[in-house]
């Protein structure tokens, strides 16, 4: 069967790679369900699509990449970065750490004032070493790098924390009231709309700024999810007590987050409902829970835009966070956190432009990623504008 | 043949739905009684509420359609009583699908797109506790398909429905919807959306099984050669209600309504030349606004002063014919 991949004929490099990827894929079940393959091809042959869709948009290749490059610092940042979080370089040389300019090097100990042997600077925290400030350094002589590198991964933990519980509440909610409508959906949509008129902004400000005392009672209780979040954030343990406040943030963000979901969920689901394969499964005895998961929520109606939201969005999480921490609300010292720390260098501005600038354009260019690939998701998943590639491919048109 | 054995009774049924421009009054206050091992048609024009009577049989009327007043005796056994209308969610899960079964009009709308057409039916015969896993469910699909006469059977239990052919597509529906061993079967235009000899084989396949498992069987069409094939009893509607109800041959041999005579007229004859086809002058009263009397009356050559006024009695002409119209009124009531 001549499929997709013998179709096209201007194929970039990137096309080559996505039929190695789909091809490596199916050839792995291939190999566990023999038979497989030639049943799923029209499958196949929508996923290359899609990476072919992905490939004709640089916005979204852009995206991709920002995105990629995101997680990459988020996972392994805290274990490339040269300094932790909170190393002080003042502590050694305080005329040259102190708010040292991009490319300044300090050589530990020989530079140092303070201390002058390796013991006496590893006792006020500073591991011995060559170190080149590439960002520069803030007040306390906190490398910028180390700490843009701890930043990311305090971003992406909020993000993904947050993005698994608001968004579910929010979808769990409009598939309700979109589904039974009438008095439920009245309700439902009704305080959606009172969340909505309110600006999540503020709201997540209240909360995050009451809830700490009672978090912070918690995770002193609390060992294990204490520990475990100090894993996640990539902090140290004396630092624990400064966790309350980016568990706030996330718990707060929880709170605001949904209503734009479930008014999303629920529009699409008023159409989805309709559909005869629904009332088919309901007049078969389909318990409702199993329509809403099985049958409505997976039409792509439903779940394409959704899916482009949440890509979006996550790009919005990551900025509200940052604006929480840069209003004071979220992430304390010495923690390092994008918002927080444009909020500490803005005293320095525009002496010390570095400690605004380069948290700043990280916040940036995450934000922009998230928002380039979820604005070509979006047309990647819809089946529509993924079949105006075909036509091209067909006619062997440069697409 | 047919016992007289109740399965289901409706009494005075009304579904009214309630839209912006005012209450549809879709189902107007109708009783007929479905026996045991029959076939029961329920006959009339696009927008008569055939379908929605079909639907409100197991509560599944959309919103903002609702059951305003009446009920629905069921008895999935002889002498068990439930009323449909007093069930709660929970219950009506149980009994939808298991007990009381549909096939619906178009087979390329009833299949959900995103799941192979095995896998809808092993979904149905688990959540009712027919077989334990999924696997089990795929080897019954299998030999259900079978049963419908599926070609190929145990490959296209692996087929999304738009592998399949609308025949095939609606040969998958009624496995699904037979999976359960329902006792009550509604098939609401099962042909209708299928070319005509594909509608000569489901059928077939319908009236083959329907005798095997000694299902009854509630058929809503307006295809007459469908009735006089397939049916034992035949209530006509019209505009919400029943207008008259007999068994086939006498609704055939003897029509009393004139909407009835009009629609039976209006089945072209084969074996005559005509110039132009038979229809019924006028259309169907706008459901918001019903006329006043007797629903047909504007349309109706025979109409009398009275039909505008009042509505027409009920009038059993015999113990299984009943006509609703004010032309038999005198004398014959009874």
């Amino acid at each position: 069967m001549e499929t997709l991949r013998d179709k096209v004929y201007e194929k970039n490099i990137l096309d080559r790679l996505a039929d190695m990827l789909v091809d490596g894929i199916a050839s792995v079940i291939e190999k566990f369900r023999p038979g497989w393959r030639a049943r799923n091809e029209a499958k196949l042959d929508e996923y290359r699509l899609m990476l072919y869709t992905l490939n004709r948009s640089p916005p979204g290749l852009i995206g991709l990449m920002l995105i990629i490059g995101f997680v990459f610092t988020a996972v392994f940042g805290p274990l490339i970065a040269p300094l932790s979080y909170d190393t002080p370089l003042v502590f050694c040389n305080y005329e040259k750490a102190y708010l040292a300019a991009p490319g300044t090097t300090i050589v530990v100990p020989q530079d140092c004032n303070s201390c002058s042997t390796v013991e006496e600077c590893l006792e006020l925290g500073i591991p011995p070493g060559k170190y080149t400030l590439v960002f520069g350094a803030d007040d306390y002589g906190r490398d910028l790098y180390s700490r843009l590198l701890y930043g990311a991964r305090t971003s992406f933990i909020v993000t993904v924390l947050t993005m698994a519980v608001g968004p579910l509440i929010g979808i769990l909610l409009g598939l309700v009231a979109g589904y039974y409508g009438g008095i439920v959906d009245e309700i439902i949509m009704r305080i959606t709309d009172i969340f909505l008129a309110f600006p999540g902004l503020i709201l997540a400000i209240a909360f995050s700024a009451v809830l700490p005392y009672r978090i912070s009672d918690i995770l002193q209780e609390n060992v294990v999810l204490r520990d475990f979040l100090l894993w996640l954030f990539a902090v140290k343990p004396e630092h624990a007590p400064s966790l309350a406040y980016l568990v706030s943030v996330v718990i707060a963000l929880w709170i605001v987050w949904w209503p734009g979901y479930a008014r999303l969920v629920r529009g699409a689901v008023l159409s989805a409902r309709e559909a005869t394969f629904v009332e088919a499964a309901r007049a078969l005895g389909v318990p409702v829970r199993r329509i809403l998961f099985k049958h409505i929520l997976p039409q792509p109606t439903v779940s394409g835009p959704l899916i482009a939201y949440l890509t979006t969005d996550m790009g919005t999480v990551i900025l509200v966070e940052a604006g929480l921490s840069f209003l004071g609300v979220g992430a304390v010292p010495p923690l390092a956190d994008w918002g927080r720390m444009i909020y500490d260098g803005a005293r320095y501005f525009p002496n010390a432009w570095w400690l605004v600038f380069y948290p700043g354009l990280a916040i940036f260019l995450t934000t922009l990623g998230f928002y380039l690939f979820g604005d070509t998701l979006r047309d990647i998943l819809d089946p529509k504008t993924r079949r105006r590639i075909r036509f091209k491919v067909k006619r062997g048109v440069a697409v | 043949m047919t016992g007289r054995d109740p399965i289901i009774v409706v009494r005075d049924l009304h579904v009214y739905f309630y839209t912006h421009a005012g209450i549809v009054r879709a189902v107007d206050g109708i009783s007929f009684t479905v026996y045991r091992g029959e076939t029961f048609c329920l006959v009339g024009e696009t927008g008569c509420g055939k379908s929605v009577t079909a639907k409100a049989l197991a509560r599944i009327v959309p919103p903002p359609g609702k059951i305003v007043k009446g009920e629905i005796i069921f008895y999935p056994e002889p002498g068990k009583p439930i009323d449909v209308t007093k069930l709660g969610e929970k219950e009506l899960e149980r009994i939808r699908g298991r007990l009381i079964a549909y096939v619906f009009q178009d087979p390329s709308a009833a299949l959900d797109p995103l799941y192979t057409v095995g896998y809808q039916l092993a979904e149905t015969v688990k959540h009712h506790g027919i077989v334990k896993s999924f696997k089990e469910g795929f080897q019954l699909a299998a030999k259900l398909f079978r049963k419908v006469l599926m070609p190929d059977a145990d490959e296209r239990v692996k087929a999304y429905p738009h592998e399949l052919s609308g025949g095939m597509k609606q040969r998958s529906v009624i496995a699904i919807s037979l999976s359960t061993e329902p006792k009550l079967l509604i098939a609401d235009e099962p042909t209708t959306a299928l070319d005509v000899t594909v509608q000569a084989q489901v059928m077939d396949v319908l009236k083959r099984l329907k005798e095997e498992k000694n299902l009854t069987l509630i058929l809503i069409t307006h295809n007459m050669g469908l009735v006089a094939e397939m049916c034992d009893r035949v209530a006509v509607m019209y505009a919400g209600k029943i207008v008259e109800e007999a068994p086939v041959d006498e609704l055939f041999k003897q029509p009393l309504h004139p909407y009835t005579k009009m629609l039976l007229q209006a089945v072209p004859d084969p074996s005559r030349r005509v110039e132009r086809l038979e229809s019924i002058p006028g259309s169907v009263p706008n459901p918001l606004n019903l006329p006043p009397g007797c629903r047909f009356h504007p349309r109706c050559p025979h109409a009398l002063k009275r039909c505008r006024e009042e509505e027409p009695p009920e009038v059993y002409v015999s113990p299984s014919h009943r006509v609703v119209c004010w032309l038999y009124a005198g004398g014959r009531r009874g």
